[in-house]
């Protein structure tokens, strides 16, 4: 032992998680969300969801990785069992194609943050259109500040749990600031015309709205997509944890914090384009990059102050956005690079290799099919493809999570009702199935909050329903709406994400039997009470924990001709 | 144990885990044939695959592809399997086509007593199959709604929709002349309903409708043909780049357009009139390919046994020396008085083959027998033709006819015509009529009769004329002008019924090679679309259009539209004052539509299911500009919740005082006016509970979490100690 690698404290975890969770979801998507969905109205399915959907599932995630100290293949391995390993690699492979385009969505954010205090977005005669168009037609540009932030990255989680926890404290402080810096000089400018009616839209509830399903269901995929919830980072991240760690409490935290950030981003967006456009609402849900990248320098260069607090707002904002992309860039290669670790590489090895695969393989999306639309502005095809194959994928990551604690119910019932502790029947599973993965792993007496009921309804109940809704309305929407719907060669179908989806499946099915033929090693803290034999998967002997070696015997009989 | 072995285990591990991260690199692939598309000069790169290989979206066999030719026996199938099929328009089901051969009969117009047997052909007994086409008007009551006709054999009449009626191959040997309207029929059945698609894979919807739309004398009107390379221009052949038939010029039409025409007309589509000289064409005469054995010639008449005269035909063999009668000889109208034509010197006589082959008449263009029946029972036979006259001066107008109508085919479209009669006035509700016949290129329009003579709607049948001929590259002609006919069907529309009527003659041979049978039937399409919309009143619209009076009239702009700060929203549309509108028929139909998550990406198609709702226009004292003078503004004022954001879609009909609509823009599309949000984005006091609220759950709860989490610390720490 003593080879584990951990947070220093509370702080580190909560920092490194609120990292992850806050991205440019919550400083570019949620505003548009809001502004989409009837201002206000909006907030209330996405207040709702958050507790009934991120939230669960976060607890869900840090209590697994807690115990199982192992990043995702290793969880999956342990609390799915043997032959789901595979989703673990389904969860990691999501997040690190994600990755892939998501570093060039990080370089375009401190782009724009360079634009910014070099004042090429403020003057006269800037065209936020040319200059967007201009960068992103430039693919030696594009690529240098992709490479950045995978060189940022890459410093960030070299050395492990404690250098990332450094850099996610000194991020997030700066972009809590910078965030207040930029939403105090939004309502300045929006008061400057003697109302505040950006901030009164973003609290004012259109009842008619509300009965939208749309609302509803734009509510829900935000709080779940901007949670970072289902993802298998929480499960990552608790690897490190401290042997006691309070996982509830973790987990609310991070609930409230993402959304706390997406308030203030939304405030400050929503003020500075209500304070100066003509159309607010068009121009806050026109298009996803365009929002960001082409009102908001408009918008900003109107600031309060002239040139300085012009200066002072695009550059706090873009910096704030840029911080925002790069601590959830880390937690997306971390998650990553702990599968390699969990199986037996060097740590250092592993960041190197995922760091130059998600270079490589982010370089089409960077530079491919750079394309004008219709109103000329210049859009990354090639991108937009790989989010539209990878992005659903993310929901079945959560799916997996929730099928292992199903799954765990269900043998620990059966297994009482064997040794005739617990009822057989439908009432029996509802009071020890439904509630054993709670009991045993969530309300563990490290936790200040007893976790109720709740939380299964969440799981068992909530969780289910709103996944079909959520796949249902985003197929059936996709399937009423395009043509050529299932032609796999169609970059904006259904046939192309099935069939990525199905290659990719059943790789990772085939694979699996290699992967649990491979030793697995846990980053167990000392003296936590995280013993393999009291997990699920506690049998399998080429589980081990870091720094011992696997029972000789069992791999010399596996290796041996 | 080797540790070669083991780092062997490890690539192989790391070349497994990274497979999928290749599959990134096989995406691109994928995606790459749709890529290679955007640019370059090629058909392919332009459009859709299928389009630039003239593959129709319906599917289906060669023939119903248009790759070969039908026969009877595939096209009466096909038009069954097009009739059973299930349509909808807006989420609603709707019938719009039944299926007929012939006519029940019962007593006609004439009072004579007709049987289903009366319409059968002489000589294999089949009736001209025949598709009624109706949406059954706003309602959408459909073709088995309405009023039934027991003698006809079809329900879907009403009253106030105009009726059309279209009729093709008279001549047996005319095989284009049933392929053009299988073409419109396959149209009609496969866009009705579905609004706004992409024909040509072009990413642009309804860009570039039927004719000349725009005005500038191009027919590409979204010039995707003209930007083709040279070599590409003429895909069709015929030696003039870009013209009609040519892949790219008038191929994305809006098929919004297509289904309000099915909705708001009954099309009587006869594709192929003379069953029975085409079946003897094809399987005797000619044979099935007919292009090769009957380069210039073919079978042209019905079966009508007419000898070996005087003798009865005992075995039935046609007699191609004598049989048969020109279907298109055989209208009443100005029967048998062929003044020069090429027809027997003696109506109603045959003349044996050697006589023909001798060069001494034609007998290809025999009428069909005199009438021998005193039709008035005055005691006089045949003393008063049909010609508009009063020949024998008694009072009564083309009572006694001289012959014609005497065959099946012939009597049965006297009897859909006749019989057809919804309002009951005892006369023909079809009020526009086409015929398709092959071949030289022509439009042609009455009089075929008379040489020097015109017609009292001379200029405006001209008119229409000089439109479709536009729309074929085709010349516009009087039919006599052309050779002096007898007994022809748009004769007999025009001249005793009153319909315009309009005859295509169709491409360059009888029997065209079957590769060209595609792109004439393109070529020929727009044209029954046309007649289609003109069928209301076809007189009308030519009289306001060639006094440049229906062209002044234009619905507002979208940049015109001025938004009020609250209440409704006013639409206007700028009449010329001599324009006689109908303010109570004259409407602005609009649609609300919102954006919805994946509306950017695919655009307008999704709409199709929004339905359009109508206001009523009122005339404003206000005076707008047309091209001509001053015009007078008729306005809809059309409710938009203050609160609505998104696009408000709007486009105008305007009726006249006899009833016919135009629809406004020209082209069947819509204007969009993007609606901002225009009340109070939300007041003080109920913002304020909200943001307490949400910002007392979220703040309030990381602060509770915050808390809790030193003070655990705290804790925490103190044990360590």
């Amino acid at each position: 032992m003593g080879q584990s690698d951990q947070f220093s404290g509370r702080l580190g975890l909560i920092f490194a998680s609120i990292g992850a969770a806050i991205g440019t979801g919550n400083i570019w998507r949620f505003p548009r969300m809001v502004g989409a969905n009837g201002g206000g109205t909006f907030l209330i399915p996405w207040v709702i969801f958050l507790f009934i959907w991120s939230i669960p599932l976060v607890i869900a995630e840090f209590a697994m990785g807690k115990r199982s100290r192992t990043g995702t293949v290793g969880t999956f391995r342990i609390f799915a069992g043997k032959k789901f390993a595979w989703m673990g690699l389904w969860t990691a492979w999501i997040s690190t194609a994600i990755g892939f385009y998501y570093a060039i969505v990080a370089g375009w954010c401190l782009k724009y943050f360079q634009l910014g205090i070099s004042g090429g977005l403020t003057g006269d005669g800037v065209d936020t259109t040319e200059v967007w168009n201009t960068f992103l037609q430039n693919p030696l540009q594009v690529i240098a500040f992709q490479f950045l932030v995978i060189a940022i990255t890459l410093l960030a989680i070299w050395k492990g749990a404690k250098a990332i926890e450094k850099v996610n404290v000194i991020l997030m402080t700066s972009l809590f600031v910078l965030l207040f810096m930029t939403l105090g000089l939004s309502l300045w400018m929006d008061l400057s015309d003697g109302s505040l009616d950006g901030a009164l839209f973003m609290f004012t509830v259109d009842p008619a709205m509300l009965s939208e399903p749309e609302v509803w269901i734009n509510g829900l995929s935000q709080s779940a997509w901007s949670c970072s919830a289902g993802m298998g980072m929480a499960i990552t991240y608790a690897v490190y944890m401290r042997k006691d760690e309070d996982t509830v409490l973790n987990a609310f935290t991070m609930g409230f914090a993402n959304n706390s950030i997406s308030i203030i981003a939304g405030l400050a967006v929503l003020s500075a384009i209500f304070a100066v456009s003509s159309d607010p609402l068009a121009t806050v849900t026109n298009g996803s990059s365009a929002i960001t990248f082409l009102a908001l320098p408009e918008v900003f260069a109107q600031a309060p102050g002239g040139a300085i607090g012009a200066f002072v707002m695009m550059a706090g904002f873009f910096l704030a956005l840029s911080f925002a992309a790069i601590t959830s860039m880390i937690s997306t290669v971390e998650l990553c690079v702990r599968n390699f670790v969990d199986h037996g590489y060097e740590r250092q090895r592993s960041v190197l290799i995922t760091s130059i695969a998600i270079f490589f393989f982010g370089l089409p999306s960077a530079i491919m099919w750079v394309k004008l639309d219709a109103a000329g502005v210049a859009f990354p095809e090639f991108l937009e493809v790989q989010d539209h194959i990878w992005g659903y994928g993310l929901m079945f990551s959560g799916l997996f999570i929730a099928f292992s604690i199903w799954k765990y119910g269900y043998i620990k019932w059966k297994k009482e009702v064997e040794l005739g502790k617990a009822p057989p029947g439908f009432a029996g599973y509802l009071g020890v199935g439904v509630s054993a993965f709670r009991d045993d792993y969530i309300n563990t007496g490290d936790n200040d909050i007893e976790v109720g009921r709740w939380w299964d309804l969440c799981l068992y109940l909530a969780f289910p329903i709103l996944f079909s809704v959520l796949m249902l309305s985003y197929f059936g929407d996709m399937i009423a709406n395009t043509e050529d719907v299932w032609n796999p060669g169609n970059p904006k179908g259904l046939g192309i994400i099935l069939t990525f989806w199905s290659v990719v499946a059943i790789v990772f099915i085939s694979l699996n039997k290699l992967l649990i033929s491979r030793p697995l090693y846990r980053n167990v803290p000392e003296g936590a009470d995280a013993d393999i034999s009291l997990l699920p998967g506690g049998d399998d002997p080429l589980i081990t924990v870091l720094g011992e070696d696997v029972p000789v015997g069992e791999l010399v009989a596996e290796t041996a001709d | 144990m080797s540790s070669t072995r083991r780092q062997r285990s490890a690539l192989v591990a790391i070349f497994l885990l990274m497979m999928p991260l290749m599959l990134t690199s096989v995406s691109s692939t994928v995606a790459t044939s749709f890529e290679e598309n955007e640019s370059g000069n090629t058909p392919e790169g332009i459009w859709s695959e299928d389009y630039a290989n003239n593959v129709h979206p319906w599917g289906g066999d060669d023939r119903i592809q248009f790759k070969q030719y039908h026969d009877y026996d595939s096209m009466r199938q096909r038009m069954l399997q097009l009739a059973e099929q299930s349509y909808s328009y807006q989420g609603q089901d709707v019938e719009i086509m039944s299926f007929h051969e012939g006519l029940n009969g019962g007593i006609n117009a004439r009072d004579v007593e007709m049987t289903a047997d009366s319409y059968k052909g002489h000589h294999y007994s089949h009736p001209s199959p025949w598709m009624k086409i109706t949406g059954g008007g706003e309602d959408l009551e459909g073709v088995f709604g309405g009023e039934c006709n027991d003698f006809v054999g079809d329900c879907g009449n009403y009253e106030d929709i105009p009726d059309v009626q279209m009729v093709g191959n008279f001549h047996a040997r005319e095989w284009m002349s049933y392929e053009v309207p299988m073409m419109f029929l396959e149209m009609l059945a496969h866009y009705y309903g579905s609004v706004g698609v992409d024909n040509d894979g072009d990413g642009l919807v309804d860009e570039d409708p039927w004719g000349d739309s725009n005005g500038d004398g191009i027919l590409d009107d979204d010039g995707d043909c003209l930007s083709l390379a040279a070599e590409y221009q003429d895909s069709n052949g015929d030696g003039n780049p870009c013209g009609p038939g040519d892949l790219g010029v008038d191929e994305d039409f809006s098929e919004q357009q297509l289904t309000d025409l099915v909705n708001t007309r009954e099309i009587y589509l006869v594709p192929m009139l003379n069953v029975d000289g085409n079946r003897y064409d094809r399987e005797e005469f000619c044979g099935e390919n007919a292009w090769e054995t009957c380069p210039t010639g073919g079978w042209r008449k019905n079966l009508r046994n007419n000898g070996p005269q005087p003798l009865p035909d005992f075995n039935e063999e046609v007699d191609e020396d004598c049989d048969g009668v020109d279907l298109n000889r055989n209208f009443q109208f100005e029967w048998g008085w062929p003044l020069g034509a090429t027809v027997p010197l003696v109506p109603g006589t045959c003349t044996p083959a050697e006589d023909e082959q001798a060069g001494i008449t034609n007998n290809d263009v025999y009428t069909g027998p005199y009438d021998t029946t005193d039709n008035d029972g005055d005691g006089f036979v045949n003393e008063d033709n049909v010609d508009g006259e009063d020949d024998d001066n008694d009072g009564q107008l083309d009572e006694d006819w001289a012959g014609g109508n005497s065959e099946p085919e012939t009597l049965f479209v006297q009897d859909l015509t006749e019989m057809n009669d919804d309002d009951n006035n005892l006369a023909s509700d079809f009020k526009m009529t086409l015929s398709w016949h092959s071949f030289s290129e022509l439009v042609l329009y009455p009089w075929g009769h008379c040489t020097g003579c015109e017609t009292p709607d001379h200029q405006q049948l001209i008119y229409h004329g000089d439109q479709m001929a536009e729309m074929t590259d085709y010349t516009n002609m009087q039919s006599s002008d052309l050779y002096p006919t007898t007994g022809d069907y748009c004769d007999w529309q025009y001249g005793v019924h009153d319909a315009y009527c309009y005859t295509m003659e169709i491409g360059t041979a009888f029997h065209q090679q079957p590769e060209d049978v595609n792109h004439i039937a393109v070529r020929n399409v727009g044209v029954p679309f046309y007649v289609l919309e003109i069928a209301d009143n076809p007189r009308e619209r030519a009289n306001l259009a060639m006094e440049n009076i229906s062209q002044q009239n234009y619905l507002f702009l979208p940049t015109d539209v001025d938004v009020p700060e609250s209440g409704d929203i006013p639409i206007d549309v700028c009449v010329s004052n001599q324009f006689p509108y109908s303010e109570t028929n004259s409407f602005v139909k609009y649609r609300m539509v919102k954006p919805s998550r994946l509306q950017s990406d695919y655009g307008p198609r999704e709409w199709a299911t929004t339905p359009w709702e109508s206001v009523q226009v009122e005339r404003v004292d206000e005076a707008c500009t047309t091209t001509e003078g001053n015009g007078t503004i008729l306005r809809a004022e059309i409710p938009v919740s203050e609160s609505a954001t998104g696009k408000l879609h709007y486009k105008a009909q305007i009726t006249t005082l006899s009833g016919s609509e135009s629809i406004y823009p020209a082209d069947g599309s819509y204007f969009e006016l993007g609606i901002e949000y225009r009340s109070a984005y939300g007041n003080l006091a109920s913002s304020l509970f909200l943001f307490v609220i949400i910002a007392g759950a979220v703040w309030g709860g990381l602060g509770a979490c915050l808390r809790l989490m030193l003070s655990d610390n705290e804790t925490i720490d103190a044990e360590v100690v």
